[in-house]
C-alpha cells in the first residue's frame, strides 16, 4: 500500500475521474474525503464502495467556488481523521458555447468553479496543515484541452490553462518545505462530462485521433493520480502530466 | 507580561520550528538568512507563529518590511544606502540594532539586521505597547 494511513480530499469526487481517484486512493490505504457539490447520491455510493472493501471515507459537500467554504470542509476532514496529506482539485465543468454567443455567466461560472476551486482548496491547506507540517502533495486536475484546444472552449481552455501556470508558480512556493504540487492533463476519459463531447463526435473521430485506439478511463488518470501522491514522486514538482493515449501528439490515423 | 528571558525563549522555540534547525544553533546574534537560511517563506511563517505564540497582531511589513527602499535614490546610492536611507531605517525598524551597519552600509547587508535578537526587541517592544492600552 503505497498511501497507508494518510489522509486525501478530492473534489469532484463522487463520479467520474474524481471517483476512480478516490477508490485508488482508498486500495491503497488512504482515508478519503468527497467532496462533492450536487450530486449527493453519487457521493455517498461511492463512499459505501469504499468502506465495503474495508476503506475509510467520508462524503462532504462543498460548493468549490467559496472560499468559507473551502476552509470549513478542510476543518471538518482534520477534525475528523486529524490530519491531512493529499488535496486533489478535480471539481470541474464546462459549458461550451461560441465565443461570439458565450454569456458572461457561462464565463464566470467556468472559471469560478475550475480556478477558483483550485484557488480556495490550495490556500485552505497551504500554511496550516502543509508548511506547518512540512509535507504535502498537491494535485490539480487540469485537461490536454489547455493547450490543444476545440472550438466552443474559450472558458474551459481558458480555465485549464491557467491552472497549469498556478500550478507551477506554487510549486516555486512551496518547494522548499516539501510539499509538491502537479498536475495531470487527462485527454478523452469516459465520463458523464465527456459523453456529451462523444456522442457528438462519433466512435470512429475517437478512434482516429487517439493512436492507442480507446478511450480513457478515470482508473487510466487515477493511477498517476496515485503516483503524483506517493513517495515514487517526491522529487517532482511543478509539473504537468499528459494522461492521454497520445491524442497530444496530433497524429491522425489515415 | 513575561520577562526578557521568557520571550528570547519563546521566539528561539518558534525558530526551531519554523526553520527545522537545532535550538543549539540559535544565537542571539545569529542572522535569520545567513546564519538560519530562512527563505521568504519561512519569513512568513514566522510572522504568523510569533502572533499565535504571543497573541499579538503584527501589521504586514513591520517586522520583515518586504522592501524598504523600492530602489528610491535618496535612499540607496551606489548600492550602499544613504544618511537619508539610514535615518529611514531608523524610523521603520527602531528594534533593530543599526550601529554595525551604519558603519558599512552596504544595501546587500540588510539581511544581517534581521536576528533572533532583534525579532526579540521587537516582540518585547510589541507587548510593552499592547499592555498600555
Amino acid at each position: 500500500m503505497q498511501l497507508k494511513d494518510q489522509v486525501a480530499l478530492i473534489t469532484g469526487g463522487s463520479r467520474g475521474i474524481g471517483r476512480g481517484i478516490a477508490e485508488a486512493f482508498a486500495r491503497e490505504g488512504a482515508r478519503v474525503a468527497i467532496v462533492y457539490k450536487g450530486s449527493r447520491e453519487a457521493a455517498e455510493q461511492t463512499v459505501g464502495k469504499i468502506v465495503a472493501a474495508g476503506g475509510a471515507a467520508l462524503a462532504l459537500q462543498c460548493d468549490v467556488t467559496s472560499p468559507e467554504a473551502a476552509q470549513e470542509t478542510v476543518a471538518r476532514v482534520r477534525q475528523e481523521w486529524g490530519r491531512l496529506d493529499i488535496l486533489v482539485n478535480n471539481a470541474g465543468v464546462i459549458q461550451d458555447g461560441l465565443f461570439i454567443r458565450m454569456e458572461p455567466e457561462a464565463w464566470n461560472t467556468v472559471l469560478q468553479t475550475n480556478l477558483g476551486g483550485v484557488f480556495n482548496f490550495c490556500r485552505a491547506v497551504a500554511y496550516d496543515p502543509f508548511v506547518r507540517q512540512r509535507s504535502g502533495r498537491i494535485i490539480n486536475i487540469s485537461s490536454v484541452a489547455a493547450e490543444h484546444v476545440n472550438q466552443g472552449q474559450t472558458n474551459y481552455a481558458a480555465s485549464k490553462g491557467a491552472i497549469n501556470s498556478f500550478t507551477r508558480a506554487l510549486a516555486v512556493e512551496l518547494a522548499s518545505r516539501g510539499i509538491t504540487v502537479n498536475a495531470i492533463a487527462p485527454g478523452f476519459i469516459e465520463t458523464d462530462m465527456s459523453a456529451a463531447v462523444l456522442n457528438k463526435a462519433g466512435e470512429g473521430l475517437i478512434k482516429k485521433v487517439i493512436p492507442m485506439r480507446r478511450l480513457g478511463k478515470p482508473e487510466d488518470i487515477a493511477a498517476v493520480a496515485v503516483f503524483l501522491a506517493s513517495p515514487a514522486s517526491a522529487y517532482i514538482t511543478g509539473q504537468v502530466i499528459t494522461v492521454d493515449g497520445g491524442l497530444s501528439l496530433g497524429a491522425v490515423a489515415e | 507580561m513575561p520577562t526578557q528571558t521568557e520571550i528570547y525563549e519563546k521566539v528561539s522555540a518558534t525558530l526551531v520550528e519554523a526553520l527545522n534547525v537545532d535550538e543549539e544553533d540559535i544565537k542571539p546574534d545569529s542572522t535569520l538568512q545567513g546564519d538560519l537560511g530562512a527563505e521568504s517563506i519561512d519569513f512568513l511563517d514566522i510572522v504568523f507563529r510569533l502572533e499565535r505564540e504571543f497573541g499579538i497582531k503584527i501589521p504586514r511589513g513591520e517586522l520583515f518590511p518586504e522592501s524598504i527602499f523600492q530602489g528610491d535614490p535618496d535612499f540607496v546610492q551606489n548600492g550602499r544606502v544613504t544618511e537619508k536611507g539610514l535615518a529611514e531605517l531608523r524610523a521603520k525598524m527602531p528594534f533593530a540594532d543599526l550601529d554595525q551597519f551604519a558603519a558599512d552600509p552596504q544595501v546587500s547587508h540588510i539581511s544581517d539586521l534581521f536576528t533572533v535578537e532583534m525579532i526579540a526587541r521587537y516582540i518585547q517592544g510589541k507587548l510593552a505597547e499592547s499592555g498600555k492600552n
